[in-house]
This record gives structure tokens, sequence and C-alpha cells, in this order.
């Protein structure tokens, strides 16, 4: 059976659309994601639910807010001279996803839905305390990223809602975002560090390590060396191609370190 | 090329052309209960271990591959059934339809333990092959996983252990890799009254051809292979492959079938063998090698493939270009239950030289010498005497150690730089054969050296334009078609610029001599070795080089940034610089994967990161400084460039890391590992040597 | 369902299934080899084509996300394109089945940053695999583009 391709034309359509739908039609935005699973015939929807012709879901904007819309690209973060200005971690975040071709396609909503523990963005969303916007028919809801993302590809977004935009407070005093890659320089990270300093209060955010991006407030004080032994000592790391769990603790007490270092942290 | 106008074998289309897909075994070692294909749609054709199992056996050496496998499955992956569809949705569909209901069998994944006398045997019997790959004296021990087993015997080792005054021993392993070239597999066969047409991405036409005719128990005239230009092969593309399932489709379904793969079946088609060998040497105080020991399990995987050949390769390669009066060597090639391994850039260099030469720096530093000074010390030299028996001439390794060393400012001090030499065989007997046709202005070579990006085409094509007195444009060098083209062994080895360059030569001649429109030239390389006691010729001639490496080292983190990479490889002549200079430089980086993050990772059989974001080949961000020599003589023969630069890249980045005290027996040497290495080595009281 | 893609500067109609990327559109309804299908994650380049002049996995690109964009494959670069002409010159490719995904990207590479260092260059090509490993003489193709280019069409 061939596969329906929906393409509302307004928001409105789009929300009754993702009401009506079940889970057997996924929401398309850049497809990069989605697209490895349809090409490994992991998933065979019955339908496609594109958000390429609604208007007003691209574009960024800043007042003391930063504003990405969902269907941005990572390409047009990473080029935003408003984003390199006043939040540049976020847009070398941005810059060192994948390759140039995948920054073209994929989107900062989708990025966030797909909520894939590997990815860059998230972990770097959650130390500036981004929040995503997500609306449905009945309204719209701010959506801290931190308590978005809740699992392995899992949010706690309803099935009828779109994220539509995400928000960044005012640009932190300093931010940094490294991402430590084991292997070859194209990998996936082992262990991502976002730290971010805003009004004298600190926030670290250990991503690729586990399901979630890791942010333990209550462990954001002292010095770089202390705070990475505590994060290593608080976070359970996955082991994958990239690491062992082992492994990937030692790399986040060094990274956590280093960051905090870079940062000009000194507890 | 610039204009994506090459046309591989996935591009050909024929008329009627039906879409194969195939159905491969879950499990690592089954019984085949029942394959039942009631539920697959009439239109598609499906093809069952019933239609196959009246069909001849093949296999390169050891005739131990069915066209399906019928009752029994040995690797994750193995094919148990497959169809053929108007179109390859459609196809995977019908496959989706399939049951198959296996039994479980107990299964091994180690060649040490798979070697042993009570594992759960691969396959109960051994049968030698009659294809022409089978060229030496295969040892297959009955009874066992061992489908052949080389030996070198030469002068006395327990005395020369005796008498040393230092002796080293380690063992080493090498995990297996994926060839991943660019293009995947792809063949398409077509019935034409009795004949068999096979349009296919392949290195060994001939091969093809032969196992095919074993297949189908037809003569191998009625059999034309087609070789199409690949995209890159690096040895995955060597031998049957998909070429007899294709044929069997197409021929119940009496049209033309084409199957190409999809990437994550590449990792259960052919890898690369793991292998874990165990080398110790004696020497003089004075760093004079006295004798070596080795003994190396090769896996093979589930069926032998060329297992045979690379583990032969290991047996002498392990030995090094080195002196050694006293070497006793025993090399097996193991069956266990992954999925097949064979031909892969090196044929067995890779594992063999990373054992070899990381034991002369363990050995260097046992002895408090400059590990440049030992090699030199014995290292060959014109006359000298291989443990083979044969005598060496043309042998540049001292050249090529030296050009390398000093590339790398070896002498303004070592620390955190490595080295390595190597030597490696050439396929030893073979035979090319080449005809010339004059048509008009034209040239056109009747040539069945194949296309994979290796530039072969272009090098034969320069050289019998030379050789001719004509410009290059006026050679023709068509796809290799067996109906027209003359025996070649095939296109593996490097051998095929130097072989058909002397074939060249006397069709040329012979061109001249009959003033015709067509010139034929065939030549040989003949040799070969003693399985039992390894002496004999192993090859025609040497392809030789060295490489040497500077790395930094993270210390908290284990990651190693390789600063800069040099490799010297002796040339003799070089036909065609830029492809000479490319097969360096690929070659290099290939090597580069290989010594930091390539391997195929397994769990109970499975490839746990069959895909090339999980897999990791070098991107162009991985490449370091990365310079290198073509070593030429005047009056030198051709020598192949097409692999001698891999195998001395990850020993040299080894032994780089063993000049900061890290210790490193196996490959991919990972951050992880390095980290432990650092770990030990600061725990030890002496601070340096340890085994990581 | 029925498609109107932009290809090399002109209009065609396709028939395409919703899920079928555009790797296996262009080549099965117009016939362009050029674009190629290798890893299927998008993860090696060797499918890329332009998009609106940016370069995108092929693969992993929903075919109707193409309409009424301008794509472009290497066949569209006419084969005397300045960065053609350079990897011929630097003998850039081997088995040349990456060399479009290549030649595509360093088109937008050159476009963008006229004399990219070679440091920009490795980051900028680090998503396009070569395993023949072509690397050393891709870096010479694109500085060889860099240093001929005026400007690029």
């Amino acid at each position: 059976m061939s596969p329906e391709w929906l393409s509302p034309t307004t928001l409105d359509e789009a929300l009754e659309l993702r009401a009506e739908l079940g889970e057997d039609a996924p929401t398309v935005a850049g497809g990069t994601f989605l697209g490895v699973l349809v090409n490994q015939r992991l998933l065979e929807p019955a339908a496609f639910l594109s958000l390429r012709r609604v208007p007003g879901l691209e574009g960024i904007s800043a007042n003391d807010h930063l504003h990405l819309g969902a269907m941005t690209t990572h390409s047009a973060v990473e080029r935003s001279p408003v984003v390199r200005e006043r939040w540049p971690a976020l847009a070398q975040a941005f810059s060192v996803v994948a390759s140039p071709r995948v920054r073209n396609q994929a989107t900062v909503g989708g990025v966030l839905a797909d909520a894939d523990y590997a990815s860059d963005p998230p972990a770097m969303f959650v130390a500036l305390g981004g929040r995503a916007v997500a609306r449905c028919l009945a309204g719209e809801r701010e959506i801290a990223v931190e308590e978005l993302i809740t699992g392995y590809y899992e949010t706690s977004l309803r099935p009828d809602e779109l994220i539509t935009e995400v928000r960044v407070p005012v640009g932190p005093e300093r931010a940094v975002y490294r991402k430590f890659r084991s292997r070859s320089h194209e990998d996936r990270p082992c262990v991502a560090v976002a730290a971010a300093v805003a009004n004298g209060t600190l926030r670290v955010v250990v991503g690729a390590v586990a399901e979630r991006p890791q942010h333990f407030p209550e462990l954001c004080a002292g010095s770089p060396a202390e705070i990475g032994r505590r994060y290593a000592e608080a976070i359970e790391p996955i082991s994958d191609a990239r690491g062992s769990a082992d492994y990937r603790r030692r790399v986040i007490a060094v990274e956590v370190r280093r960051a905090l270092a870079e940062l000009r942290w000194t507890g | 090329m610039v204009s994506g106008a090459v046309r591989y074998a996935a591009d050909v289309e024929l008329t009627g052309m039906l879409h194969a897909r195939i159905l491969r075994s879950p499990y690592p070692h089954a019984r085949v209960l029942r394959v039942d294909t009631t539920a697959v749609p009439s239109g598609v054709v499906v093809l069952t271990p019933d239609d196959v199992r009246g069909l001849g056996a093949y296999g390169c050496q050891i005739k131990d591959e069915t066209v399906l496998a019928v009752d029994r499955v040995r690797h994750v992956g193995d094919p148990v059934a497959a169809v053929a569809a108007r179109t390859p949705r459609e196809a995977e569909e019908a496959l989706a339809l399939i049951e198959v209901e296996y039994e479980e069998l107990p299964a091994v994944f180690d060649p040490v333990e798979a070697a042993e006398q009570d594992a759960p045997l691969v396959h109960e019997a051994h049968r030698v092959s009659e294809n022409p790959a089978a060229y030496f004296g295969l040892r297959p021990e009955a009874g066992t996983n061992v489908c052949h087993r080389f030996r070198i015997r030469s002068g006395d080792v327990d005395a020369a252990f005796g008498d040393a005054d230092v002796v080293v021993e380690e063992t080493y392993r090498t995990a297996a890799a994926q060839h991943a070239a660019m293009e995947p597999h792809a063949s398409l066969a077509r019935w034409d009254d009795e004949r068999l047409e096979v349009w296919t991405g392949t290195q060994t036409p001939f091969n093809v051809r032969a196992d095919l005719a074993s297949v189908f128990g037809i003569p191998e005239e009625r059999i034309r292979i087609v070789a199409l230009p690949m995209g890159g092969a690096f040895g995955a593309k060597a031998f049957v492959r998909l070429e007899a399932i294709v044929a069997a489709l197409a021929r119940k379904a009496e049209r033309p079938v084409k199957a190409v793969l999809t990437r994550p079946e590449e990792w259960v088609t052919l890898n690369r063998h793991p292998a874990v060998i165990t080398v110790a040497v004696a020497a003089r105080a004075d760093g004079t090698l006295l004798a070596k020991r080795a003994e190396s399990w090769a896996d093979t995987g589930a069926y032998a493939d060329c297992g045979p050949g690379v583990a032969q390769k290991i047996g002498y390669t392990v030995v090094g270009p080195y002196r050694i009066p006293n070497v006793y060597v025993d090399s097996h090639c193991v069956y266990t239950n992954l999925p097949p391994n064979g031909a892969f850039r090196g044929y067995g260099a890779t594992q063999a030289v990373w054992a070899s030469e990381r034991l002369m720096d363990v050995l260097a530093e046992r002895l408090s010498m400059d590990p440049l000074e030992l090699r030199l010390r014995n290292v060959l030299r014109d006359g000298d005497a291989f443990c083979t028996g044969e005598i060496v001439h043309d042998v540049r390794f001292a050249e090529c150690l030296e050009a390398a060393a000093s590339a790398i400012g070896w002498s303004e001090g070592r620390r955190g730089k490595g080295l390595c030499v190597l030597l490696k065989g050439m396929q030893t007997p073979s035979r090319a054969a080449v005809a010339i046709e004059v048509d008009g202005g034209r040239f056109v070579l009747r040539c069945a050296t194949t296309e994979m990006g290796q530039g072969a085409r272009r090098a034969i094509s320069l050289e019998a334009a030379r050789l001719l007195g004509v410009e290059s444009e006026q050679i023709a060098f068509p796809n290799p078609d067996t109906d027209v083209v003359p025996y070649d062994t095939r296109t593996t080895s490097s051998r095929s610029t130097h072989m058909m360059g002397r074939a060249l030569e006397e069709a040329v001649r012979d061109l001249r001599e009959s003033s015709g429109t067509r010139g034929f030239g065939e030549i040989r390389n003949d040799g070969g070795l003693d399985p039992d006691t390894g002496q004999g010729i192993a090859s025609s001639h040497w392809h030789q080089g060295a490489c040497a490496a500077e790395v930094r080292m993270d210390e908290e983190t284990g990651k190693v940034d390789v600063v800069r990479v040099h490799a010297s490889v002796y040339a003799g002549r070089v036909v065609n610089r830029p492809g000479g200079e490319l097969q360096n430089e690929g070659s290099m980086i290939m090597g580069l994967g290989t010594a930091l993050f390539e391997a195929v990772d397994f769990e109970a059989g499975q490839v746990t990161n069959a895909n090339l974001s999980d897999y990791e080949v070098p991107s162009i961000a991985d490449m370091p400084e990365l310079t290198h020599d073509l070593i030429e003589r005047d009056g030198a023969e051709v020598h192949g460039l097409g692999e001698t630069a891999l195998p001395p890249v990850p020993a040299a980045i080894g032994n780089a890391l063993a000049s900061l005290g890290l210790h490193m027996t196996e490959l991919p040497i990972t951050a992880e590992a390095v980290l432990e290495a650092v770990d030990r080595g600061r725990k030890s009281d002496v601070g340096a040597v340890t085994a990581g | 369902m029925r498609l109107s893609l932009r290809v090399n500067g002109e209009a065609h109609d396709v028939q395409a299934r919703a899920d079928e990327m555009l790797l296996a559109v262009l080549r099965r309804e117009l016939g362009l080899l050029s674009v190629r299908e290798s890893c299927g994650v998008g993860v090696c380049g060797a499918c890329t084509v332009l998009l609106d002049g940016e370069p995108v996995s092929g693969c992993l690109l929903f075919a109707p996300l193409a309409e009424g964009r301008e794509i472009t494959t290497a066949e569209g670069l006419g084969g005397e394109h300045p960065v053609q002409r350079a990897f011929a010159e630097a003998h850039a490719f081997q088995c040349g089945y990456c060399t479009p995904g290549m030649v595509l990207t360093v088109k937008r590479i050159l476009e963008v940053n006229p004399s990219p260092t070679l440091d920009e260059i490795k980051l900028e090509l680090a998503g396009n695999l070569c395993r023949c490993g072509c690397y050393v003489k891709i870096v010479e193709a694109v500085q060889r583009a860099a240093a001929n280019a005026t400007a690029i069409p």
C-alpha cells in the first residue's frame, strides 16, 4: 500500500491532521531521522504529515529571548548573525552536528522531537534553559527542553501536539559546547558537555552518555575538577560502539573539567 | 569520472529484468527444518534450498559453499532463500512472507577455541577445490575446524632460542574489518539458451566462471562473465559473491535477475580475517636475530573463501624482511560461525606485520637499541636467503626504512615516533595473457584486468601506448569479457600492472613479428611453497615498504592524534605517477582506519555495527600530515603499489605509542585501550613496559 | 503520487511513492545515475545533490520535499565546470563512485568561501567519504579550483 503525503498549508490544518492521525503518521520536518527509519523499513507508515508548507514555522528572531522557528534548519542557526553574536555556544553546537548536508535538512523542532540521545543541540538547549513551544488545537504550552526529552527517542509531547518554536532566554554571560569523539572526526559524540553561566548560576549538562541530557543543578558548585568528578559519579553512562560505561565515566570527569576551564569557571 | 558517467554493475539494465532479495539466517549455526514459501505471491520467483540441492558446491580453495544454505546455516546472514520480483520493494515484501523453521546448534566464534579438538564443527569434511585459486597444497585437518595449515620449518629454532641472549614473546590480535567499498556488491545474470551470462562487479572473472561451471555442471565455455568497473573493491569483490544466486534465480525465472546488496548486508557477505598471532624472537645482545617462532590463527568465518591463501601469506609475512636462519611457523586457517572472511587489501599482511613489527620494538627496548638500528642490522639485502629458502633480489628494505625515518626526523628525537618495515608477496605462481587487436588507428586491448579504482586500465593502456609507440588516446580497453579476453589469474595481489605489462611486451613483439592485426602475449611467474616446510618460492618479486608515524596522545582520554605519517614504497618503475601516488595515499588512509577505529563488532555471532555510522571509515578530517615516496631504480621491474602502504601504518602508530611507554597489542588501537595502558603504566614501578 | 521536479534547469513530471527518497526517484525516473546509493543513512555523501544550491543527502530527502526547489546533479554541471576540471587535473579520484558528490559539495564550498584554508576544506568535506582515500588529491583539487576561479557559475 502506497502511503499518503499530507501537506497542510496552515498551522490549524496541520494541528487538525495531527490530532486526527494516529501514531502511524509521523510528522515530517527535515525528514532526515525519519528517512533513516524508512530506508531500513523500521517504519512503514500509512501517511506522512509534512510541515513544509505551513507558514510561520521558519525563522530566527530575538528580543531579549531568542526565537527559533521549529522548521529552521541547523545551517540557518549555525550561520545566523544574531545567534553567533548573542548565543555563540548554541551556534557552535548546531555547527558540529553531522555534516553540512544533514545541517541543511535537519530542523530545530525535529532534533528535539526525535530525542536522539547522541544529538548535540538538546544538551546545549538544556544548559541555556531553552523551552519548546508545543501547540495543539486547544492552545499552546511551553515545555523546558529538560522536561521535553523523557527517554530514548521519547518526549513528553502529546500525540496531538506540534513543536512550533524554541525559545532561549537572554544570552548567558558565557557558554561553551564541547564534543568529545573517541574515534573518527565524523563520529557521533562519546561524551558531550554543554555549560553556561547566567546571573552567576552555572548549568552543566552532559549529553550522549545516557537516554536524556544529564543535568544535576545541585552539583554545579565547586571547582571544575570537583564538578567533573561528581558528575562522573552521578551519571550511569551507556556502553556503545563509542565507548564502555567505565570509559565514559572517565571522560565525563575530564570533559566537564575542561568545559569549565574554557568557561573560566573558578568555583 | 567527474560527470558521474561511469556505469557500475548496479546501473546495468536488461529488458524484463527482475530484482532479487536474499533471505538470511538470523542464527549463527542452525539446522534448517522447513522453508515455507506458500504465502509468496505467484508473480514472484522464489529460490528455495530444494531448488539448489542438486547444484554443485563451489569455493575458490575449499569447496564448502552452496548457492543457498541447504539443511544447515553456518553464520548469521547465511542465505537461506531468495526471491526475484518486478521491483526491489516487491521483492522485499515477498521475502517477509517466507517462513523458515530453524533448530539452533552450538556455535563457535573464536579461532583459537574453534581450532581445538572438542569445538563444534562448522563443516564435517573439507573438500579441496579444483578452482585455479587452489594453487598450493592445501592441508585441511580432518575432523577439526582447521581447513588449512601452513608451516615453515627452517633451521633449528629450539637450539637457537636456547643460545640466545634475549628472547621476547607476545600475542597480538587484529579485529575483523569491513572493506566498505562505496559501491555495494551488484550482479546481474541471464540465461540465453543454455548459456549463462553474468554482468558483475568482480575482480576475478575467470575464477567466477570456473566456480559457476562447478555449480551448474556445465562447461566453462557456456558461461560468460562481463566484469564491470567497480566503485572500490579492496578484495571484497574477489571470487563468487552474488553471481551464483542471481544465476540460479535467473534460470528459474527464465528472465534476467539483478541483485544489489543493501549496505548492512555487506557485513554478512565478506570481511577481513581477524587473527591471533603469537610471535617470539630470539636475538643476540648486539641485536642479531637468531630465530623466530610464530603461531597464527586466522578466523575465516563459516566459509573458507581464500582463507587458506591468507593463512599462507600470514605464515611467511610474519617472519618479516629479515635474515633469520631459524624459523618455525604454524599458520592456521580456522572456521568459526561468523560471516565469511576473505581477501582484504594486504591479504594477511596487515595482521602479520602488526605482530611482527610490534615485537621488533619490544625487542629493541629490551636491548636498549634504537628500533631503526635494530632493523637495519637485520633487514634482507640482495643475495640474502628468506626463511623460505629463496634468494631475494632487487630488495630495498634498508633504503625504504631510511627514507621513512628521515622523513619523520628520526635523528632529531624519537619520542612519539614509530617505524615499520615490511615485505609482502605477490601472487606466485600466476599467469597473465593479453591480446592487442589493430582496428584502423586504434589498438584494442583484450585484457582481463578489472578496474576497481586502482587505475589498472590507465596504467596498462599507458604501457601499451609506450610499447607500441602511439598516443594513449589510441588505446581502447573495454570491460573484460571472458568470451573475448585471454586468461589472467585475477586482479588481486597488486600484480596487474607488473604482469600485464610483461604480457604486453610479448603481445607487442608478436604483433610486430606477425605484422598482422592481432598480437598475443602470455607470461607466467612460477613458484610456490611446500605447505609442510614453507620452502620454495613465495613470491617472484617482493613488494617492499616502510612507514614512520609521529603521534601525540591525550593522557586523560587516551585519544591518539597522528601528527604525521610517511610511507616509503619501492616501486621499481612507476608507470603512471598520479596513479601510483593515489595508491600510496589511499593505502595509508585505509591503514589509519585499521589502526585507530575499524572493527567489526560481534555479539553471539551477530554484527552489531553493520552501518557506516557505527562502523567508521576515515574521513578527510581524520587525515594527518601525510607524505610518501615512490622509490624507483633504473632498469627495475614494475612493482605493484596497490597494497604495500597499508599494513605498515598501524604498526608504525603502535610503535610510536611504544616510544611513549604504551605497548598496544590489539588493533584497532582504541582510546579506551590506550587509557587502560596509561593506567597500567602509572601503576607499574618501572612505569613503562606493559602489554595492552 | 505525481511530483513536479525541477532538475538541472528543466521541469519534469515524475511518479513516486510518498515514502521514496529523491535518490531513487532521480535514478529511476530521470536516469541520473551520478546520484548513487551507498550507505542509506546520510553519512557518506555518494547521494549528494544540490537543493537550491545547497548540498543535501538524496537518500534522506523525501521526494515530495524536493518539489518547488532547484535540484542540481553532477550531470547538470556540463562536464567542463571549473570544479570538475580541477578534479580531473589533480587526478582527485580513483573508482569515481564518490566523485559526483564531492564535486557538488566543493562547488558550494567555493561559492561561500572562495579561498578556504586546509582546515576549512577538511571540515567542509568531512561528510563526503572516499574509501579509495583520495583525500590528498581532493584537497589539491579544491585548492586548484580556488586558485583558478574568478567566479563560480
